[in-house]
């Protein structure tokens, strides 16, 4: 094992904006034995190790984990207590045994890499590389689109449910998951909903442009929420906006019209004509309005407004997709129910909008994928099997404190919302293990 | 005015006829001769404004009984409807256009008509009814105190056709059933109260249509109407009419439309958004606690956004991402900052929320405009909409976010009328509003008093006569910030920009919002006429000196303020020197001081400015406080000195030989011109020696070759070489200047000598008095009185229809053979000491048609303004600099050059 694959093992993106996102790995024992009767079955069925590189690809498992920039100390911790900078616990083994390297390399990706690097220097020890926000936007979202489409090409080997497509459309609140044809995936317009909102035309592997973006994106509503509300978290801001009510908020065209559409253009009664245009109110004050119905009014003008911009970008281009990442979204059903209506509205069901499973953490994949030899490029689908553990339905896509270590912990709390495992070729059940109360999906 | 008490006998004759047919009232007016016709012609502009232009013919009193009461009076040819108001009721604002027709002011004299019939000038109408003269006023209330609007309305009776039409409607049936048309959302919402309050109908017009309708007539009627604004600077755009469509218009009001504009009547909303002028006051206010849009709007011009927003140069440790072209300083997050855990809303600057908030809005408007504009190829963006209120910042960027996200392909332009497009569309929506065939030609934008006080801002109702207009102005000076009373109007209902709520809030200094833009008052002037003479009519520019430039700007003020207490001088003396004219003196004065400041402030307040607008805006100041002639006196006492001395130099004339004669002619003109009491150099000058000794002394000094001098070619056009004489010229416009010495001893001498040779020579001068420049009412009387010692000038002035009395001889004696060919006099319709040759009188463009020389004369007519102009004719520029800047900057000399510029015909 060479000492470069170690350092593969540890990822993060910081955020200077509001999140953390961070993206282990972990190799697991491959339990398989290698045994002579394998090696012999192997020589005769001409197996090989399948790998065009001279190193093999690593089993094991890709964590995800975010932590609230704020609360940076609490990433160092949990870093720190699993050694990721290290290689993870995992290679205590044999890095105990290799002399200690001076120079530990980090690949990290977002705005805070350059803030936070002293820090992560004197509290860890590790030097951080920054890599292009963009590229390892672009090569996440890449990684994740090129899965889901693999899954459906299907191999025998692997459980034809255990991985969920990456991409889905969300409609009045439905979801639906969408097959997407790898032929047919570029290009396509990825935008990223962080603290502000990039919209990168993506043509294909390591392929795209910056063709747009807008300063009103999660850092807006939550400044402007935090202002408005006194929420004390992003996730408060968002929960309360799921009891809110707008239209006290904003005024509708029904208020402008007397209750009647505008039909000329095609403008109905509940349609927003001007977000907050209601608050202008003489008498009334900030404490005289709903934090709920704020933040729902915001949450909408924002969405609405990403909606907006991203399907005329999308249009200027002629790209019939619209993938939206990024921590605002959150798997809030409403912002995605709000995207989707601005891109339907305006495209006359032309355009999609589409929302990835992980969009928290294409930056951090990206990243990820930016160390050399990474062993990802090449994997195909039937390697690949998601798992939920046991912390996943009570956390969802929340923020968390440290992850927890040993079983008796884990009863009580889990780290990362899914484990991405990646098998070593050819040992089809490696993934199996090591995850006592493993759970596909939900219920636990 | 009370009209209404007024016997309607004595109103008939105030009655003004537009159909060129005579009617007997005339016969009146002609037992005054000539004579009379110079002095009333400021008695009918004292009045002008207030009384109503019917078009009578036609009109007929119905009912065989006379003695009946109330006869109705039907007006087959009136065009106008009852009402001449229109509303755009939004949420916040209530944008108002109303429409007052005023009086020709020039007097459909003996002289006029004469030469209409000669030159065959009709109405050039090309409708069945006529145009109506009058003015367009533009006002604003807020929507919360809507009665205030209500009594404004009430008391103008604008629903009933304006004060102007009380006259005749009181003799009419009440209406039962008047009808106003109004936009906007507010439309339904207030219909009841204005049947209760004023007993009218509110007819609802739709939004979008008013919308366009607006634009497309402001973009094709208003010179310069949009404007880009980058990094604080204005430049007007004149955009050519056949290159308007298709345009994006987004009018951003509490959402934003954007609409495809393909032609009139049109066009298409594409799209919009719902982050708009109500977002930004809503949440506005909400974070800051602003009382009003105003305020909150001003907070954010000492706002610093990078205490809220999260910028590049955070996120990237100060550096730029030059990879994707942002620069530290781009703003990645707008309200990114606010996040922090430890602050609170109180610990922000509400300077700084307010200024970021306006970003974030302003840029999201333009980039989804870009978007829009980008998607149907279209180049142009108007942005109009109360959210902009002329706000730099706003329109900065707005114009910052279209020029990065097209990468400059794309221009944002703003238009200056942006709060009215509304109500003006509603206005036009009348059936036979009259607006339609207006052409830009025919519109004259004027700025009242009240303009540097309140720019752009809401008012409450006018006041209405001079006398309170002063003392409003009294007052002000007086009091400052004290003062609430209203701003007043100007008289009789000429201004829309009444007043304001409070005035300044910073005492007598002008208004903090230093960039929101003024709206004037539009004069339709119907008979105004584009110069068919100029080359290239699209490309002229009069304005040779072009304002824009500051320390052009700070000259001209500093010229004009120095010349000021002189002027007030001369105006109050005009008006007999009483406590009246002394108090009008000082309201002008201080009145015109705050024009002048508040270009300081903005030169692009009252649209593009060249110094032709500066010194008319002076005049039109002067009458706004009823100096009608502030020069009169001292016109007269030079006119009678030089036609004293005149025979002499005609004499002196005559006695030489062709040659010398024509150069004589022209040394003449240059030496006279001279005399100019808008030069400050030369009425220093004045208290030197006589006329003629000063005009002796000049034409000695004139030695060629002048500083521009192409007075060989100009003699080879006219005498030719040897043995080839060429053919005269047909017919020559002299374009004349100053009263006195200028027009006597110099324009007539040269007049004489090409009727002489056979050219019909057509004087032209002003419509109006400006400084001691001549007018056209002036004109035949001096030339009358010249005509006593010279034949020449008799016959020519007979044959001209100038001598009056005299035409009976030669109507008796019409195989005269010593006919010749005519003299004339016309108006240039303007009251300027320059000329903007795309909006004179008809009388002057029928004039035209004929002529093949045009001479222009003095700095204001050949210098300041059409200095570059060039024209189908031969022209000829003839001008002494009596300003040493301008002859350094025009011909790179000195004061007291002389320009003598030859450009024959192309």
């Amino acid at each position: 094992m060479e000492l470069t694959s170690i350092a593969l093992n540890f990822r993060i993106q910081v955020t200077a904006r509001s999140l953390i996102k961070l993206v282990y790995f972990s190799r697991h024992e491959d339990r398989s034995i290698d045994d002579k009767r394998k090696r012999s079955i192997k020589e005769r069925l001409g197996v090989t190790n399948g790998n065009r590189r001279s190193y093999p690809i690593l089993g094991g498992r890709l964590h995800f984990v975010k932590f609230e920039t704020s609360k940076i100390n609490e990433c160092l911790d949990f870093i720190n207590s699993k050694q990721l900078h290290r290689g993870g616990m995992d290679s205590r083994l044999w890095l105990s045994e290799a002399p200690p390297s001076d120079d530990v390399i980090i690949k990290a990706t977002g705005g805070g890499a350059h803030k936070f690097a002293d820090l992560f220097k004197e509290r860890l020890g590790v030097s951080i590389d920054k890599e292009d926000e963009m590229d390892c936007l672009v090569a996440g979202a890449n990684f994740y689109l090129s899965l889901m489409l693999s899954v459906h090409l299907g191999s025998l080997e692997v459980e034809e449910d255990a991985i969920r497509h990456e991409a889905f459309t969300h409609m009045e609140g439905h979801k639906e998951f969408v097959q997407i044809d790898h032929n047919d995936l570029f290009p396509y317009l990825l935008v990223n909903i962080g603290s502000g909102v990039s919209m990168i035309k993506v043509d294909g592997d390591g392929k795209f442009q910056r063709v747009s973006g807008t300063n009103v994106g999660g850092g807006t509503y939550w400044g402007l929420g935090r202002l408005l509300t006194k929420c004390k978290s992003f996730d408060d801001l968002l929960e309360l906006s799921q009891r809110g009510d707008n239209r006290t908020i904003d005024m509708l065209v029904g208020d402008i019209y007397g209750g009647m559409d505008y039909s000329k253009i095609g403008l109905s009664a509940s349609t927003i004509a001007s977000s907050f245009g209601k608050t202008i109110s003489e008498n009334k004050e900030l404490e005289d309005y709903r934090p709920e119905d704020i933040s729902l009014s915001l949450l909408r003008m924002i969405s609405y407004n990403i909606g907006q911009i991203s399907y005329l970008n999308a249009l200027r281009f002629g790209l019939k997709r619209i993938f939206f990442g990024g921590f605002f979204i959150r798997g809030h059903a409403y912002t995605m129910d709000t995207i989707s209506f601005a891109v339907q509205f305006w495209s006359n069901g032309d355009a999609q909008a589409m929302f990835l499973r992980h969009e928290g953490f294409l930056g951090a994949l990206g990243a990820f994928m930016s160390y050399e030899k990474h062993g990802l490029d090449d994997l195909m689908v039937h390697q690949l099997v998601e798992r939920f553990p046991m912390g996943a339905p009570y956390i969802g896509g929340r923020i968390h404190g440290p992850p927890l270590g040993d079983l008796n912990e884990k009863a009580i709390f889990h780290a990362s919302k899914f484990t991405l495992f990646i098998n070593k070729l050819g040992s089809g059940f490696g993934f199996l293990t090591d995850q006592p109360k493993t759970i596909s999906g939900a219920v636990f | 005015m009370a009209c209404l008490k007024e016997d309607p006998i004595l109103r008939s004759n105030d009655i003004k006829e537009d159909s060129e047919e005579t009617e007997p009232k005339d016969k009146v007016r002609e037992e005054g001769g000539v004579r009379e016709m110079v002095l009333p012609a400021g008695n009918s502009i004292h009045r002008s404004g207030s009384r109503p232009q019917l078009d009578l013919s036609g009109a007929a009193i119905q009912g065989n009984n006379f003695e009946e009461r109330h006869p109705t009076i039907l007006l087959p040819n009136q065009s106008d409807d009852i009402s001449h108001l229109a509303l755009d009721i939004g949420g916040s604002l209530i944008k108002l256009v109303y429409f007052s027709r005023h009086e020709d002011r020039s007097i459909d004299d003996k002289r006029k008509r004469s030469i209409k019939e000669r030159l065959g000038v009709t109405n050039g109408n090309r409708r069945s009814y006529p145009i109506l003269g009058g003015r367009l006023h533009f006002v604003k209330f807020e929507t919360s105190k809507i009665n205030e609007c209500l009594d404004f309305i009430n008391s103008k009776q604008l629903h009933r056709g304006g004060m102007d039409s009380r006259l005749w409607l009181s003799e009419a049936p009440p209406s039962d059933d008047v009808i106003i048309k109004a936009t906007g959302g507010g439309a339904h919402k207030f219909a009841d109260l204005f049947k209760e309050r004023l007993g009218v109908s509110i007819d609802k017009e739709d939004e979008m249509d008013c919308l366009v309708a607006g634009a497309n007539f402001l973009l094709k009627a208003i010179r310069h109407e949009a404007f880009t604004h980058m990094e604080g600077h204005k430049e007007f755009v004149q955009i050519d009419h056949n290159d308007l469509f298709p345009y994006l218009l987004v009018n951003i009001g509490s959402g934003v439309s954007m609409i495809k504009v393909d032609g009139d009547g049109k066009f298409q909303r594409v799209s919009g958004t719902n982050v708009g002028g109500g977002t930004y006051w809503g949440l506005g206010r909400l974070l800051t606690k602003c009382k009003s849009f105003d305020d909150l709007l001003e907070l954010s011009q000492r706002g610093d956004n990078r205490t809220i927003d999260m910028l590049v140069g955070d996120i990237y440790g100060g550096m730029d991402y030059s990879k994707i072209g942002l620069s530290a300083s781009t703003i990645a997050s707008s309200f990114g900052k606010t996040i922090s855990e430890n602050k609170e809303l109180e610990d922000y600057r509400p300077e700084d929320i307010s200024l970021s908030l306006l970003r974030m809005i302003s840029y999201n408007i333009g980039q989804i405009s870009y978007l829009n504009a980008l998607r149907f190829g279209l180049k142009r963006i108007f942005f109009g909409g109360f959210f902009i209120r002329g706000h730099a910042y706003t329109m900065d960027t707005i114009s910052f976010a279209v020029q990065f996200w097209s990468n400059g392909d794309a221009q944002a332009m703003f238009l200056r009328h942006e709060g009215f497009l509304g109500a003006l569309g509603a206005f036009m929506s009348y059936e036979k509003h009259g607006l339609d065939d207006l052409m830009v030609h025919q519109l004259v934008e004027r700025f009242p008093m009240g303009a540097p006080y309140i720019g752009g801002r809401i008012h409450g109702p006018p006041l209405g006569d001079l006398n309170e207009k002063i003392s409003w102005m009294e007052k002000f000076v007086q009091k400052g910030t004290e003062i609430t009373a209203p701003v007043p109007m100007a008289p009789s209902g000429t201004t829309g920009l009444g007043g304001f709520e409070v005035p300044s809030s910073k005492g007598d200094t002008l208004r903090s919002d230093a960039s929101a833009l003024n709206i004037g008052v539009l004069h339709l002037v119907p008979t105004l006429e584009v110069f068919p003479l100029l080359a290239d009519p699209k490309m002229y520019e009069p304005n040779t000196i072009d304002l824009a430039d500051p320390s052009e700007l700070e000259y001209w003020f500093t010229v004009l303020s120095e010349h000021l207490p002189d002027l007030v001088d001369k105006a109050v003396a005009s008006e007999g020197g009483t406590d009246d004219a002394k108090r009008r003196g000082d309201a002008f004065a201080r009145a015109f001081s705050a024009h002048l400041a508040r270009l300081m402030e903005e030169p692009a307040a009252y649209g593009k400015l060249g110094l032709a607008n500066l010194l008319e805006l002076r005049e039109e100041c002067l009458r706004e406080f009823h100096f009608v002639d502030a020069y009169r006196s001292i016109k007269q006492r030079e006119n009678e000195a030089s036609l004293a001395v005149l025979p002499d130099l005609l004499m002196e004339i005559d006695s030489m030989n062709e040659e010398t004669r024509l150069l004589t002619l022209i040394e003449g003109v240059l030496a006279a011109n001279i005399f100019d009491w808008g030069s400050r150099a030369c009425v220093d000058l004045y208290h030197k020696g006589t006329i003629i000794e000063i005009y002796r002394m000049s034409r000695k000094k004139m030695q060629r070759p002048w500083r521009v001098d192409d007075f060989d070619i100009f003699e080879e056009r006219m005498l030719g070489s040897e043995d080839k004489k060429p053919r005269p010229h047909k017919r020559a416009l002299l374009f004349v200047d100053n009263s006195g010495a200028d027009v006597i001893l110099g324009m007539l001498p040269l007049a004489r000598e090409l009727l002489r040779r056979g050219t019909e020579v057509v004087l032209v001068a002003n419509s109006l008095p400006a400084l001691n420049d001549v007018t056209a009412m002036e004109l035949p009387d001096i030339v009358a009185e010249a005509a006593k010692h010279c034949d020449i000038l008799r016959r020519a002035a007979e044959a001209g229809g100038l001598l009056v009395d005299a035409m009976v001889n030669i109507q008796d004696g019409s195989k005269d053979s010593l006919s010749s060919v005519p003299l004339m006099v016309v108006e240039n319709g303007c009251g300027s000491p320059c000329i903007d040759l795309r909006q004179v009188s008809s009388e002057l463009a029928a004039a035209a048609k004929e002529a093949d020389l045009i001479i222009l004369e003095g700095m204001g007519r050949a210098l300041h303004t059409n200095f570059n102009a060039r024209f189908k004719c031969d022209a000829l520029k003839l001008a002494m600099v009596k300003n040493q800047r301008l002859a350094e900057k025009l011909i790179k000399g000195n004061i007291y050059d002389c320009v003598c510029r030859y450009e024959p015909a192309p």
